[in-house]
């Protein structure tokens, strides 16, 4: 997908979200206060589109902490760039899910 | 103790999710999924607002979705705009609805079945006007009579119908008015249709019968069970209704919804100038092989000299293939005055394409020319036979309208598309480009370039052919060109 692309609301939303390091599918309907039914099939066509990519956790660590493992998502390259060119479309998704970058500035000033 | 049940209820909805997903992805999205309901519902990590339910009913949105993008993308190599394979397919489907269309169309399906008729290479229709005359009735009813006894070496069995229209009281129902064929009760039996259609045992030989089609018995009778073996006054006079004539036995002119077999006695009271039709069985030693054509039968009565035309049903009936073959002839002639036949000049000897590839070319062409000629066949025997209900003569001359220019279209755009094609992929080549100057003809060339997507080579049209670039050429590209073309590069998301 061409880094000026047009993505929607609720794509951007879980970008950001993703970028702002919720990396489980429930963490990002916690952080967006999207369904599960709108947030799962929207992070399977950012991750086809190249923009998110997903990965399983080591088996061991799970086995540790005697949990199943998890799937967790980190933006690509490609999807950092899109989401950087998005922001200028909606402005106001930075201050609704700031990441962790921006939120250190903040602090900082 | 509720958050356990909901979320044993939660696990199976999940599961039961799990089944649209594909097989292939199935077991790593039940694992997320369960995973995620997991730490949804495990009380160390619990949410207190969340409610697993809701959250499992979001499997199926995904499911869903997941199902619906394998789906998209399986079938996109094979239908890709402008592949071979989605040309042949569109084919495939135009060939299946046609012949469809021609089997649920009464008159398109009798046509292209076998003719109903015993022995029908022996049958023939008499007409005093050619073709015209086995549309229209021609014969005279006193002609006929006097046939039944003078021709008896040249025809085994003569019959005689004429259409009309006729009141029809039924016991039991209503009033109806039917088209008949008026016929002499030797029809069937000349026919040699079916013992089933016409009841043997009638109580009285003498009775007219009334054997009725399919479609009238169902439309108008609405497929009364019991209506055979009654009775039905039709001009005052009582009828027995003596059987059921199955769809697309009768193939002869006129629309039919019964037919009223009457005895030699009961047709003499007509009056004698009465025009109908004429069916005659021949005899071999009268009519010599090849028996499909046309005879001529020459009468001499009181010194004056009449001529009949003997036209075989088979030749009548069986129109379709024959003029369907006429109207691939003159197609065929025609083509080349609307357009070039060459398809290209392609890679020269020492560039030469594979023999697969070359192979590949000439059976798509090959395809795309028999699944045209099939899809004209059935449409124009769909028009013909199915939407004309006038006999067929007319549907002689609606089937070769329509198939002759729609032969002629179909050939045109075979040639044109294929010319348009990447030899070696077979796609359709894309964005063309104008290069030079007309005015500049005589010192370079001018006209079209095209491209293939995948990167195999460029198609110079030129705009005037000249002796020197009289037809449109391929060149080849090699792998060197393959970055310029974006289909050819395999996306390649990175980490950051």
């Amino acid at each position: 997908m061409p880094v000026d692309a047009k993505l929607s609301h609720t794509a951007a939303m879980i970008l950001q979200a993703i970028r702002a390091g919720q990396i489980y599918g429930f963490s990002v309907m916690e952080m967006t206060g999207l369904p599960s039914g709108t947030v799962y099939p929207a992070m399977r066509r950012l991750e086809r589109d190249g923009l998110i990519v997903s990965r399983w956790e080591q088996q061991s660590i799970a086995d540790a902490e005697q949990r199943p493992a998890r799937k967790y998502y980190r933006l690509t390259r490609t999807g950092k760039a899109t989401l950087e060119a998005v922001y200028k479309r909606y402005p106001l998704l930075e201050k609704m899910i700031p990441s962790p970058e921006r939120a250190q500035e903040v602090e900082r000033t | 103790m509720k958050l356990a049940r909901s979320s044993q209820l939660a696990r199976l909805i999940v599961r039961s999710a799990s089944v649209l997903v594909p097989r292939r992805d199935r077991s790593a999205w039940t694992a997320e999924w369960t995973a995620e309901l997991w730490h949804l519902c495990h009380p160390r990590c619990c949410e207190p607002d969340a409610d697993p339910l809701q959250f499992s009913f979001g499997a199926f949105h995904d499911a869903l979705w997941i199902r619906c993008d394998r789906l998209r993308s399986d079938a996109l190599p094979v239908v890709r705009s402008g592949s071979a394979a989605r040309c042949t397919l569109v084919l495939c489907t135009a060939t299946l609805a046609a012949l469809l269309i021609c089997l649920c169309l009464p008159g398109a399906r009798s046509a292209l079945l076998p003719i109903p008729y015993r022995s029908a290479g022996d049958l023939v229709i008499i007409s005093s006007s050619g073709y015209a005359g086995a549309q229209s009735p021609s014969i005279r009813l006193d002609d006929y009579e006097e046939w039944t006894t003078d021709t008896a070496t040249l025809f085994r069995q003569i019959a005689f119908y004429r259409p009309t229209d006729k009141a029809v009281y039924p016991a039991h129902h209503p009033a109806v008015r039917l088209s008949l064929a008026q016929a002499s009760d030797n029809l069937l039996a000349l026919l040699g249709l079916p013992p089933n259609t016409a009841d043997p045992s009638a109580p009285h030989p003498a009775q007219p019968r009334l054997i009725l089609t399919r479609t009238a018995w169902r439309k108008t009778f609405h497929s009364d069970p019991h209506l055979v073996g009654r009775t039905a006054d039709i001009d005052g006079q009582p009828v027995l209704i003596a059987g059921i004539l199955p769809d697309g036995d009768w193939r002869f002119a006129g629309h039919v919804d019964a037919l009223l077999l009457e005895d030699q006695h009961t047709l003499a009271t007509l009056p004698a100038a009465t025009k109908g039709f004429v069916i005659a069985r021949i005899r071999d030693s009268a009519f010599p092989a090849p028996r499909d054509g046309w005879r001529k039968m020459v009468e001499t009565h009181f010194g004056v000299t009449r001529s009949f035309d003997c036209i075989s049903v088979t030749r009548l009936l069986g129109q379709p293939s024959s003029v369907f073959l006429f109207a691939l002839l003159l197609a065929c002639l025609a083509l080349p005055a609307t357009t070039a036949l060459p398809l290209g000049d392609y890679p020269s000897r020492r560039n030469r394409l594979p023999g697969t590839v070359n192979a590949r070319r000439w059976v798509f062409l090959a395809a795309k020319f028999a699944l045209v000629l099939a899809i004209v066949d059935l449409g124009s025997t769909g028009l013909a036979y199915g939407l004309s209900a006038s006999g067929p003569i007319t549907a002689i001359y609606i089937q070769i309208a329509t198939a002759f220019p729609a032969l002629l279209f179909g050939f045109r755009w075979i040639l044109q598309d294929q010319r348009r094609r990447c030899p070696e992929c077979l796609r359709l080549l894309s964005n063309p480009a104008r290069v030079g100057q007309a005015s500049c003809n005589f010192l370079s060339w001018n006209g079209t370039e095209l491209f293939c997507a995948r990167g195999h080579g460029l198609l110079h049209i030129p705009e005037l052919p000249t002796s020197w670039f009289s037809t449109q050429r391929w060149l080849c590209l090699d792998s060197s060109w393959l970055c310029l073309f974006p289909e050819t590069i395999a996306p390649s998301p990175e980490l950051i």
